[in-house]
């Protein structure tokens, strides 16, 4: 950073020479980089419109947990829907064994998978609008196109790490509840959401409280994972979750576009840092 | 910003960038509405020749604005609705730049239409939106709250494009979308209308797959109700809507990228690409395939293409190439946004329109009939008009002054110093400006700003006390002042980082260096200062934000450089100081936190994710954003020193830190903690090193700190006199027990203890307590918001300073050139500069939201161009409005006279005083329905007409009576009715919605003729005649009205509420009642029967008149 200090004539001449290369050379070859890899993250969430819609591999995952054999559930995963679903649950009261599956006819989108697709391919599209041939003028243009790349990708990160906090009315209300047959027994309640690379269902045991109970009634607010104790009201009722259950299973590939996702970011960054650099000079020349 | 703070805007000679992220033109054509990446929205004057103008610049938006669209019938109300990359929406009045309604929503929209179905609908309609969410949000236009969703049965996915379809033939309206899969899904509208208001899920009618990715733009042609026009960035179809068979399909070349398009007659299409070309295509056989033919033309700017025609035609068959193209090559790191304006009446035009990421508007007038070369190629329409800010601000480079400009003048010769950060530091009334050559400057502010902006300042530039400080070799971009954020710092601190690395600390009195610390780092984009509850070895550090996202920390008292925290790869976007285990918490722009250990400058851990967020979120710490963001204002911590303004000064710190996403330092300028009468904001925006600067007047306060100006001493002048400064000391006495009261609200009956004054005004005191209180349920909003000004400790201003701004602020509005004797007059007997130029002003319309005037704003009024005498007038409506004030207002009433003895200055102040309170009273009373509409629910049709009109009538009582209370001018005899007439007078502007800035400028207009012609004519002789008259007359007219009251009182009293028989006399006689005590002072004789009358009594008057006004207005 030192060398912007006291530039004679010829220093000036060199770096402006030099942000020259970086405009027209080094720029492109980071864009080039970034395509490439944001390809390969697109690729990993199976963008449908390219010809293989119909044929989304399905994949299943077993979900499993290390503390608790009461749950277990096979989900099969196509692009970013759910399209078949087998839960067992073991009653912890009389070890009966629950079994139920996804209606034939119904898909359940994954909408933090479909979001971050989306999120992905704005950035592609973005990133396509500016290939070799196209020639950047200023350094605060290809600030401003690595801001708009960044913030599509954050968005990506955020919706796979950040799961939706949702309230236990809102879960009683999702059409995920819907989805089952035989139809979900009224004291449970499921949710299936993702946690950074892993693919999370979480099992909710109920059961009513008296309306003479003197327990103090407080509605639980919104979270990810609501604990035992959270009550809620639904319809005329007041209920509380007796146990909860959560079982689940790593998407290798999302961990994959979350790995790239950060090399992205990272990219975009040090090439923002390698145009600031030179920013002293903008308000001299604006190439 | 409050709405009684007066904003004058010092732009300088560079625009701010805009770089345009949004377009639309109104339905009127009259405006054009762009909106920015930076966050704020343009509104562009459009003459009916097409000449376009910059007008203003809408502040509110924190993040960028992705889309723009008309959010009422806009014959109607002329209302926009503006939507952020961040979820934020806004409602904005185009006519005055007022912001009407905003909300965040967890939504980020792309596109909204504005749905409107008058028969079946209740309320000012829909808006619906699609975004970055699956299907379709509506939203009420009015309340911008979540009305329903649409929701799809079949894959639901992101909305790319939509559009209304009202068709005259099936009598029914759909909303057609397109989603990001590429499915086009179709809704009814017009029959879900009453299941979407029960919230009832509504899915959609149809569906097909159109196999094509990144839709654009879909548009249904009204003309044939037939064809539906689908543009992909790849390529664009048509359909045929009835059963959305593929009519035709036309591929763009390579690296041609279509963004939008629209119908332009029957079978008449226009396209345009996202590099700013368009094509106008005439569809062959009703739109049937294979008749299409294209035909392009393209011209660089100078180059011109060849034209492609053959290559452009797919098709086998005949070919009428009808078209069009434009280029156009710039900057554009953006997409160009292009829209399409089709009015079919009359005087309207079919306009192409399009902005760039440069911030250029280009417009071309698309004829009727197109016609093609002579040899069958493509004809090219030319571009009709192009603009930019920058255009404006050289236009009118006179209104574009920098409150630096005139540092040039020291400069040897050509170079001008351009300032890349600026700090005001309220207490010394001292701007300090860093520049570009590594200097810092500093210069009083008032004194800069009117050497800017006045005329005849020039003459005091050679001699302005200026400093300049050497020490920096590269640009300074970034300063501190210490003593602002700690009343414990040194005075003589202040602290400036350049481009280099280097920050010196400077003892600004001496001008000296004090210490040089290299940190050899990036530059130092930002300087915080350490909350007063962290401390190391007893002292607040200094924190320097680099832009290599590092962090070093300085202690200033040991002139240590603590340690630098490097290892950030992310830009740096929170601050946190943990005091307890003195830490540093350092969050990046990738949500990661760095805690770095102080005492050893080690990194204590490293978090990423979910942990970051909750360490972030936690808030037993104190944490100071370098974004500056309003959300921190509330939590700063209050400083109980000498200095009240100190907290403000950090939060207007523009902190320009290159790699925050939205920098939102405009809207810090926010003046919640503004508390002083006049202060200075430096504002930068996002993408250049310079900025601007907004002059701020607060009315309230000054009218406050200039209130009991001397009333004795004639042969002292009021500049720096120490009358004024003790009269200055007790009204804030009073000003402070009146604030106590109102945040008390509670028993009235102790108020008339510590009065300085005699009982009387203290009774008026106490009837507008009450009246507070009253309007307090109905106002809570605002009373909070006084309230957190209001608990200031004593200030201490320097008299000069604050009669300078009132100066200054008079100079700034009133309209000069109308008449130029009374010009000659005003300088003379006010002692006012005339100003340079027009101002450009800013208004408020609330908190965060507010409008600043753009370089040539005047001649945006095509009737103004004509002269270029009148400097300054905001509207020509202003001189109508002036002479209609003149008229209500009655000969005598009104200014303050004055005996012959009295001193010149004595009666400038005087005189500029009551100007002041009168413009605050015009503004309270014109901005009034603005605060009160917004809590009213449309649904209570009759109740909020009938409030508005109530409470607003409670706000004139209050506002008169507290003004007559607050006059103390001698020999007047005021004419109750006169001033009742002009508040009504004044509340009928509102009502026709004049603008503030105009009712403002008409009053000061007509007070400042009124005024004037006195003193032009004095008729010394005729005049105590005419008034005592005057006061005959009036007393007979309050005598019987008095004894109305008191018959009223009474039954007031025994609880029957008169409501409905007592009106206006009541009225009339509440504000004689207030009136009075001011004359008390004045007229011994009539005191006696007043005063028998008042004490004791303010309360159940005002109550009566409370109830009363409403009944009246």
């Amino acid at each position: 950073m030192a060398t912007a200090m006291a530039a004679t004539a010829v220093e000036r001449a060199v770096l402006e020479e030099e942000f020259r290369w970086l405009l027209h050379d080094e720029v492109h070859a980071v864009l080039r980089q970034l395509q490439d890899i944001l390809k390969e993250a697109s690729l990993r969430f199976t963008l449908p419109g390219s010809g293989t819609e119909g044929l989304a591999k399905q994949e299943n995952f077993i979900l499993g947990s290390c503390s608790t054999d009461q749950v277990k559930g096979v989900l099969t995963l196509q692009g970013d829907a759910l399209s078949q679903a087998d839960v067992n649950l073991k009653m912890p009261r009389n070890n009966q064994l629950l079994h139920f599956a996804f209606r034939e006819d119904k898909q359940w989108k994954l909408q933090q998978i479909q979001d971050a697709r989306n999120h992905v391919s704005q950035a592609i599209y973005l990133l396509n609008n500016r290939d070799e041939s196209y020639q950047f003028r200023t350094g605060a243009e290809v600030l401003k196109l690595m801001d708009a790349v960044m913030l599509q990708l954050t968005r990506a990160r955020n919706r796979l790490t950040t799961p939706a906090t949702l309230t236990l009315p809102e879960i009683a209300a999702s059409g995920l509840t819907r989805m089952f047959a035989p139809a979900l027994p009224s004291d449970l309640l499921v949710n299936v959401y993702i946690n950074l690379n892993k693919l999370c269902l979480t099992v909710y045991q109920l059961h009513a409280l008296q309306p003479n109970s003197t327990k103090n009634f407080r509605p639980a607010g919104g979270s990810v994972l609501h604990s035992p104790g959270a009550m809620f009201e639904w319809g005329s009722q007041r209920l509380e979750v007796s146990h909860v259950h959560k079982v689940e299973s790593v998407i290798p590939w999302l961990n994959d576009a979350l790995v790239f996702f950060t090399v992205s970011l990272q990219l975009c960054q040090q090439l923002k840092d390698k145009i600031s650099v030179f920013s002293s000079y903008w308000s001299y020349r604006p190439f | 910003m409050r709405s009684s703070l007066q904003a004058v805007v010092l732009w300088g000679k560079k625009a701010p960038s805009h770089s345009i992220t949004a377009i639309m033109i109104t339905d009127d054509q009259q405006t054009i509405v762009t909106g920015s990446q930076e966050g704020q929205l343009c509104l562009w004057n459009l003459s009916p020749e097409l000449k376009i103008s910059a007008k203003e610049l809408l502040f509110g938006h924190s993040a960028s604005v992705r889309c723009l669209a008309r959010a009422r019938d806009f014959s109607k109300q002329p209302y926009i609705i503006s939507a952020a990359e961040n979820g934020e929406m806004c409602v904005w009045n185009v006519t005055n730049g007022q912001c009407v309604e905003k909300a965040t929503l967890p939504y980020r929209h792309t596109a909204i239409c504005y749905y409107h179905c008058s028969f079946r609908m209740t309320g000012e309609g829909w808006l619906l939106c699609c975004g970055e969410y699956q299907d379709i949000v509506i939203i009420d236009a009015k309340t911008l709250t979540l009305v329903h969703t649409f929701t799809s049965s079949q894959s639901p996915d992101w909305i790319n494009c939509m559009c209304i379809v009202h068709s005259m033939r099936i009598q029914e309206d759909s909303l057609l979308v397109v989603s990001v899969a590429g499915e086009l899904k179709v809704w009814d509208l017009s029959s879900c209308i009453s299941s979407i208001q029960e919230k009832q899920d509504v899915y959609e009618k149809e569906s097909k797959f159109l196999d094509s990715l990144n839709c654009r733009t879909i548009r249904f042609c009204t003309y044939t109700e037939r064809l539906l026009l689908v543009v992909f960035s790849k390529c664009w179809k048509v359909y045929d809507y009835c059963d959305f068979s593929l009519l035709c399909t036309e591929v763009g070349r390579s690296r041609e990228f279509f963004a939008g398009g629209e119908v332009l007659a029957a079978h008449r299409v226009i396209i345009w690409t996202e590099d700013g070309h368009s094509y106008i295509y005439q569809l062959l056989n009703s739109g049937l395939s294979k008749s299409i033919y294209p035909a392009d033309g393209r011209v660089l700017k100078e180059t011109i293409y060849p034209h492609l025609l053959c290559s452009t035609s797919v098709q086998e068959n005949k070919i009428f190439p009808y078209m069009k193209a434009n280029i156009f090559v710039l900057d554009q790191s953006l997409p160009f946004v292009m829209g399409y304006i089709n009015e079919k009446k009359e005087p309207f035009y079919k306009v192409l329109f399009s902005g760039e990421v440069s911030g250029r508007i280009t417009l071309w007038h698309i004829p009727d009939v197109l016609v093609s070369k002579f040899d069958g190629s493509p004809g090219e329409i030319p571009i009709t008009t192009t603009w930019t800010l920058q255009d404006n601000f050289d236009k009118h480079h006179i209104m574009s002054q920098n409150i630096v400009d005139y540092f040039n003048g020291f400069k040897d010769g050509a170079r001008t110093a351009v300032v890349t950060s600026s700090e005001y530091v309220p207490s010394l009334d001292k701007l300090v400006c860093g520049c570009e050559d590594g200097t810092i400057f500093i210069t009083q502010a008032l004194n800069a700003a009117k050497a800017g902006l006045l005329e005849g300042g020039s003459l005091s530039k050679d001699s302005l006390p200026h400093k300049v400080l050497k020490g920096h070799h590269q640009s300074v971009i970034s300063l501190l002042y210490p003593h602002g954020h700690s009343s414990k710092l040194d005075q003589s601190w202040l602290v400036s980082g350049d481009r280099d690395s280097c920050v010196i600390l400077w003892n600004i009195f001496t001008e000296e260096i004090l210490h040089k610390f290299f940190l050899e780092t990036g530059p130092v984009t930002s300087l915080l200062m350490s909350p007063e509850n962290f401390r190391l070895k007893s002292n607040q550090i200094v924190c320097c934000v680099c832009s290599d996202h590092s962090v070093a920390l300085l202690h200033l008292e040991e002139k240590r450089y603590l340690f630098c925290a490097r290892k950030h790869l992310f830009p740096v976007r929170m601050i946190k100081w943990h005091p307890a285990e003195n830490f540093l918490i350092v969050g990046c722009a990738d949500d990661s936190v760095y805690i770095w250990e102080i005492e050893t400058g080690t990194l204590e851990r490293h978090e990423t994710g979910e942990r970051a967020r909750i360490i972030l979120n936690c808030d037993d710490s104190q944490f100071l954003k370098p974004e500056s963001v309003l959300s921190v204002a509330s939590e700063t911590p209050k400083h109980k020193s000498v200095e009240p303004r100190s907290s403000s000064s950090y939060q207007f710190g523009p902190i320009p830190c290159p790699g925050l996403q939205v920098e939102p330092s405009c809207k810090a300028a926010d003046a919640k903690s503004f508390s002083g009468p006049f202060n200075v904001l430096p504002v930068k925006t996002k993408w250049s090193n310079t900025g601007f600067h907004i002059l701020l007047f607060d009315l309230e306060n000054l009218v406050e700190l200039l209130l009991p100006t001397p009333v004795c001493d004639p042969s002292n002048s009021f500049y720096g006199s120490e009358i004024l400064r003790r009269a200055k000391s007790t009204v804030e006495k009073k000003t402070l027990t009146l604030k106590r009261n109102k945040t008390a609200c509670g028993p009235l009956s102790a108020d008339a203890h510590t009065k300085p004054v005699s009982e009387s005004p203290a009774q008026g005191d106490n009837s507008i307590t009450v009246l507070e209180e009253n309007d307090a349920i109905k106002r809570q909003k605002k009373m909070k918001s006084s309230k957190k000004t209001h608990p200031k400790p004593s200030r201490k201003f320097d008299a000069n300073l604050i009669i300078d701004a009132a100066k200054l602020l008079l100079s700034c509005l009133l309209p000069w050139g109308v008449d130029k004797e009374l010009d000659n007059l005003c300088i003379k007997h006010l002692n006012i500069l005339k100003l340079q130029g027009p101002v450009s002003l800013g208004l408020a319309s609330n908190e965060d939201y507010f409008s600043l005037m753009l370089p040539g704003w005047d001649l945006c009024n095509a009737e103004m161009k004509k002269d270029s005498s009148k400097v300054n007038l905001f509207s020509r409506k202003v001189l109508d409005l002036s002479s209609k004030y003149t008229s209500t207002l009655p000969n005598q009433a009104g200014m303050p006279k004055r005996e012959e003895n009295d001193c010149d200055s004595l009666q400038e102040s005087n005189t500029i005083v009551y100007l002041l309170r009168r413009l605050f009273l015009v503004n309270k009373l014109v901005n009034m329905p603005v605060e009160l509409e917004c809590g009213i629910d449309s649904s209570f049709k009759m109740e909020s007409v009938h409030n508005k009109v109530k409470s607003p009538g409670n706000d004139i009582l209050h506002i008169s009576s507290f003004y007559s209370y607050l006059r103390n001018d001698k020999n007047e005899s005021h004419i109750p009715e006169a001033d009742v007439s002009l508040l009504k007078l004044i509340s009928c502007w509102r009502d026709q919605s004049v603008q503030v800035t105009e009712a403002i400028q008409a009053v000061l207009l007509a007070e400042v003729q009124q005024h004037m012609k006195t003193l032009k004519n004095r008729p010394i002789n005729s005049q105590p005649e005419s008034m005592t008259e005057n006061s005959k007359y009036e007393k007979m007219q309050i005598q019987p009205k008095m004894e109305w009251a008191e018959e009223l009182e009474l039954q007031c009293v025994t609880g029957s509420l008169p409501l409905q028989t007592s009106t206006s006399l009541v009225k009339h006689d509440s504000n004689s009642n207030s009136a009075n005590f001011q004359d008390t002072e004045d007229m011994p004789d009539r005191c006696v029967v007043e005063d028998s009358e008042s004490p004791g009594k303010p309360r159940p008057h005002s109550w009566i008149a409370k109830m009363c006004f409403c009944k009246l207005c």
